[in-house]
């Protein structure tokens, strides 16, 4: 078990992050539809303040594992990729990096513009980012509206490739992210 | 009738307000404050009743003739939030369209020393009527006053916020009523 990330698989700390990310995206979809779709009731008050407050613990997880990914570089990606396959992993990376800060922003303007108050689980309260202001609710909900789709594009993307690495390309490029797997595809890395 | 008992009513109806009255206020609006503060999911909001009105009668050297006679016009209601200030309108909370005006008279004052007094009174919101206490401080400057009241609710006496609503998890029952109000003698 390695805490840092080495030259063929991702660390232990990497591996963390990543899957409590995509256990929580998941859950946050499923809540926030959920939510939405109940009249209004305290149950729905219910289920978006645990939608708020996870929002805002996978907002702070995000900037960690930023943070984390800085000053620990990623694994290379397998040698044989031709230049566009590699474009677009940096790209469906890079841009599910933005969408999981940019989607727990959005939706704390919502909240404050809402001028509802936020405290994390009761451990923490968290303030405002904006003004009360009904025209930029709707604004920050639109927006958090399509990025909840980006996210399902994106997310449905990055999916695809893994398995298209794992099952046709039979690389280590999923098992090196995979919690307890060994590495024992091509060894195709530099 | 003789002019002696006309000198003699007219003595009366002269004299009769300063014996038996005690002074009357008029409230300073841009000065004052109904406002109110409670939780949300756990977190703390705010907000007030905007138009309200009140007959106040108070001299501490005569709190037998007391009186606060206020009405609280609560679709006035404001908490900086369309949310939650729609929210409150409906039938399982104040329900403005049946019961638009909360009232609170006074039946009795007592002087806890210094500015300090309680008045107890009856607070009548959504058609139900219970009796509270209202301590509060009364600082009098010349012809000028403030007036400063705390006192804590809890809103299902009044059945604000029924069904699930009732329970407290999600809204909670304790509402803490602040009154900051600046009067002038009439």
């Amino acid at each position: 078990m390695q805490l840092r990330n080495s030259h063929t698989r991702w660390g232990v700390i990497a591996k963390g992050f990543h899957w409590i990310i995509a256990l929580a995206v998941a859950a946050m979809l499923a809540l926030g539809w959920w939510a939405h779709s109940l009249p209004y009731s305290a149950l729905k008050v219910d289920v978006f303040w645990v939608h708020k407050s996870l929002g805002i613990l996978v907002l702070i997880t995000m900037v960690l594992r930023l943070g984390w990914r800085l000053v620990n570089p990623a694994p290379p990606l397998p040698t044989d990729l031709k230049a566009w396959e590699r474009a677009a992993a940096h790209l469906t990376h890079y841009g599910l990096y933005l969408l999981l800060l940019a989607m727990p922003v959005s939706g704390w303007v919502i909240n404050s513009a809402a001028n509802f108050p936020l405290t994390v689980f009761g451990w923490f309260d968290v303030p405002a980012i904006a003004p009360p202001d009904d025209d930029l609710k709707e604004l920050a909900s639109t927006v958090h509206w399509v990025l909840a789709w980006s996210i399902i594009a994106v997310v449905a993307l990055h999916v695809a490739a893994a398995l298209k690495h794992h099952f046709l390309l039979k690389d280590d490029v999923l098992r090196r992210m995979l919690p307890f797997a060994r590495l024992g595809g091509k060894a195709n890395s530099e | 009738m003789s002019y002696r008992w006309l000198i003699a009513l007219a003595a009366c109806l002269l004299a009769a307000p300063g014996l038996s009255q005690a002074t009357e206020w008029t409230i300073d609006h841009a000065g004052s404050r109904l406002g109110f503060e409670a939780t949300q999911s756990g977190a703390a909001f705010d907000g007030e009743f905007e138009e309200f009105s009140a007959v106040m009668r108070f001299d501490p050297e005569n709190l037998d003739q007391a009186l606060f006679d206020v009405t609280v016009d609560v679709t006035s209601f404001d908490s900086s939030s369309s949310d939650r200030d729609s929210t409150v309108a409906g039938k399982e909370w104040f329900w403005f369209k049946r019961f638009p005006e909360a009232r609170f008279v006074t039946t009795e004052f007592r002087a806890l020393g210094g500015d300090r007094y309680e008045a107890v009174g009856d607070l009548t919101i959504k058609g139900i009527g219970r009796q509270i206490v209202l301590p509060f401080a009364w600082i009098i400057d010349g012809d000028q006053a403030t007036m400063q009241g705390d006192v804590t609710l809890n809103r299902t006496d009044f059945k604000v916020g029924e069904g699930d609503w009732a329970k407290g998890k999600t809204v909670g029952l304790q509402v803490d009523v602040k009154v900051r109000l600046a009067l002038k003698r009439s």
